[in-house]
């Protein structure tokens, strides 16, 4: 779906279709509208409801394109459209079922009208399930738009009770051409930490639209909760500004002085970690958040926006060495902390042999980091553990791996290295190179499993999951320095394009330099929300749905 | 003489009714009722697209668009061009990729 061309026009119908909309005007379009079908994907299609497969009227084939005249709904292959339409006078216009796209079978060629576009979008829109949570009203949602700032043009007010009317609104005071929502914030006294980790959150695309789309109103807030200590309310306030238009940097002064009352042993100046400080902003979301309100679904997951975005599961099996009884345990995580796959580090099966390894061992990988994650660990002979089946201690050998993925996906990498023998703790700044789209299927539980058995089939519980495996990095943390005195900096990916967040400094950066960076926290989200969310950078719609933004195709 | 505007379709000939459905038939319809025809085309877009396929076929329509002339080219004369070529240049690993997961697809809907 194209993201709105600057030069788009609308191009001139054929006399065909002008003909065709003198005579029938929008009544074909909307009567055609209740064969649309959307894909999650965002495709359309025209399906006649009786058949599963429709077939030529002429020949009765079934391959290749397909057409439906907008006037008797006769279904022509493209060989035969001619011929319906000389057996038919004007019967001119008719729709490519696949694709829901406009015909002219005179001209032989694709036509287009922006009112045919626009009934299939509306119906495309309608076609997204509802949030069950929908208990936003329509007069909490006028408040949000206005709140979005001044900064933003507003176009006369729009009945949201119509869903199909759609209003685009573009920052027309923004200096430069970044995308919405690119804001420095200022160093208020070695809080890159912090900083560094909120421009990962602003744009984390789940989280951002839940925050945007009013999920955590302050005035209900505040007129809820006696306690005024509110972290979702402060970042709700910096989502606010950030978006607002405004191209100056940003004091997060506000949220800095609730984040040290939360977490008073780090209110300081001090240089602090920024995975730490990440673990401790979802913390404080969710004490918050599942206060005000009862939110956890049947099977006891949180349904606060800080677990609903990053919290998965991970899967621990323990196998006895003796008998091969494997205990398992799950655990939910909101990150994932790997150690480095370092030189020293050599592939071994269980029996301690080492592998020959192939690869070139001498460069970090994340995806080797993801392996040694997963690999088998023999657990040292301090380590036994209560065997069940054989009812007494033994060695074991443990393997995670990820029983559920969650939307956008956290990776730590362990760097900092505290070794409590010696007493003293390093920064390992070895170079991790990391990829910008990432598959979790072999980290996958599932998968792990399966290769234990030798590959074998068989059916696996959450083998039917509709979490996708594939991820797209949308905001990389990176640490240069010491343990002691260092920066972060973190760059995010919008629309393809890298920008480095240096508190209070964005610049447009080339891949190159972002791959060389050092990584220390990356931020991958699900592929279809991250393309999602790159289509509504350029063009931000008013949704009439709470929580996502939708792509509207061709609307600039 | 008008036609009016909602008039049914003429029904297809009766002969047709008795017509055994090929297995080719049979196939797409099981393909397409059990929703594995629209993931498979979603996998073979994305793989065409990841190969460079796509970028291709849309520098070959654009070379064809141009000598042609710009208001001189309709869709079915760019199909016509570029499906023999298209069609020839998929590249094998995407070819053998579908292929194994029709197979498996056929083999669990016991055809």
């Amino acid at each position: 779906m194209s993201t709105g061309n600057p030069s788009y026009t609308n191009p001139k119908p054929c006399k065909h279709l002008a003909d065709y909309k003198l005579r029938h005007g929008l009544t074909g379009y909307r009567s055609l509208q209740k064969l649309f079908k959307t894909t999650p994907n965002g495709r359309t299609s025209v399906e006649k409801p009786n058949t599963t497969m429709p077939r030529c009227n002429s020949c009765n084939g079934f391959q290749g394109r397909l057409y439906f005249c907008l006037i008797c709904s006769t279904v022509s292959c493209s060989d035969h459209t001619l011929l319906h339409n000389q057996s038919e006078n004007g019967h001119d216009v008719a729709v490519d079922m696949e694709r829901a796209e406009l015909y002219c079978c005179v001209c032989c060629d694709q036509v287009y009208d922006p009112d045919f576009d626009k009934a299939v979008m509306s119906k495309h829109i309608m076609g997204i399930p509802r949030d069950k949570n929908g208990d936003e009203s329509i007069g909490e949602r006028l408040v949000k738009r206005r709140r979005l700032g001044s900064g933003v043009v507003e176009e006369e007010l729009v009945d949201l009770s119509k869903s199909k009317q759609l209003v685009s609104m573009r920052d027309r005071r923004a200096k430069s051409c970044y995308p919405l929502g690119l804001r420095g914030l200022t160093n208020l006294g070695s809080t890159c930490f912090m900083n560094s980790v909120l421009q990962a959150l602003l744009h984390a695309p789940p989280f951002r639209n839940y925050f945007l789309s009013d999920g955590h109103n302050r005035e209900t807030c505040r007129k809820r909760s006696v306690d005024r200590l509110c972290l979702p309310c402060d970042i709700d306030a910096i989502f606010s500004a950030v978006f607002s238009g405004d191209r100056a940097p940003y004091s997060p002064a506000q949220f800095l002085y609730s984040w040290w009352q939360y977490s008073a042993n780090l209110a300081n100046y001090e240089q602090q970690d920024a995975h730490e400080f990440f673990i401790s902003v979802l913390d404080g979301i969710h004490e918050k958040e599942s206060k005000l309100s009862n939110r956890n679904r049947d099977n006891g997951d949180c349904l606060c926006i800080a677990h609903k975005v990053f919290s998965g599961q991970l899967r621990s099996d323990v196998t006895c060495m003796t008998c091969g009884f494997t205990s398992t345990t799950d655990e939910p995580c909101v990150d994932i902390s790997l150690d480095l796959d370092t030189n020293n580090f050599s592939p071994k099966n269980i029996a301690n042999k080492p592998i020959k390894s192939n690869e070139n061992s001498s460069i970090s990988t994340l995806l080797g980091c993801l392996d040694l994650f997963t690999r088998q660990e023999k657990l040292g002979s301090d380590q036994k553990l209560h065997c069940r089946n054989c009812q007494e201690m033994r060695d074991s050998v443990k393997q995670m791996s990820i029983k559920r993925l969650p939307l956008v996906l956290c990776l730590h990498i362990k760097r900092f290295e505290h070794s409590p023998v010696r007493r003293m703790s390093r920064k390992i700044d070895r170079h991790l190179h990391f990829p910008f789209s990432l598959d979790m299927t072999p980290y996958l539980s599932s998968s792990i499993v399966r290769n234990r058995f030798g590959n074998r089939i068989f059916a696996f519980e959450g083998d039917e999951s509709d979490i996708s495996t594939e991820f797209e990095i949308f905001a990389v943390v990176t640490h240069s320095g010491t343990l002691e005195s260092g920066h972060y900096v973190t760059y995010l990916r919008l629309s393809d394009q890298w920008y480095k967040c240096d508190d209070a400094w964005i610049t447009e950066v080339d891949e190159g330099l972002v791959r060389a960076s050092q990584c220390y926290v990356m931020f991958y989200v699900q592929k279809m929300l991250y393309h999602k969310a790159n289509e509504d950078l350029s063009c931000l719609p008013i949704s009439p749905r709470r929580d996502t933004f939708l792509p509207i195709a061709g609307c600039c | 003489m008008r036609n009016s505007i909602n008039r049914p379709p003429t029904p297809v000939a009766e002969e047709d009714q008795d017509h055994q459905p090929t297995l080719q038939e049979i196939i797409n319809i099981k393909l397409i009722e059990s929703g594995e025809k629209e993931r498979l085309k979603e996998l073979l877009r994305e793989r065409l697209i990841e190969c460079g396929w796509r970028d291709e076929m849309k520098s070959l329509c654009r070379a064809f668009a141009r000598k042609k002339g710009r208001n001189n080219v309709t869709v079915d004369d760019l199909v016509q061009v570029i499906t023999p070529k298209g069609r020839a240049s998929v590249p094998d690993s995407v070819k053998a990729e579908l292929l194994q997961r029709i197979q498996t697809f056929l083999a669990s809907a016991s055809i």
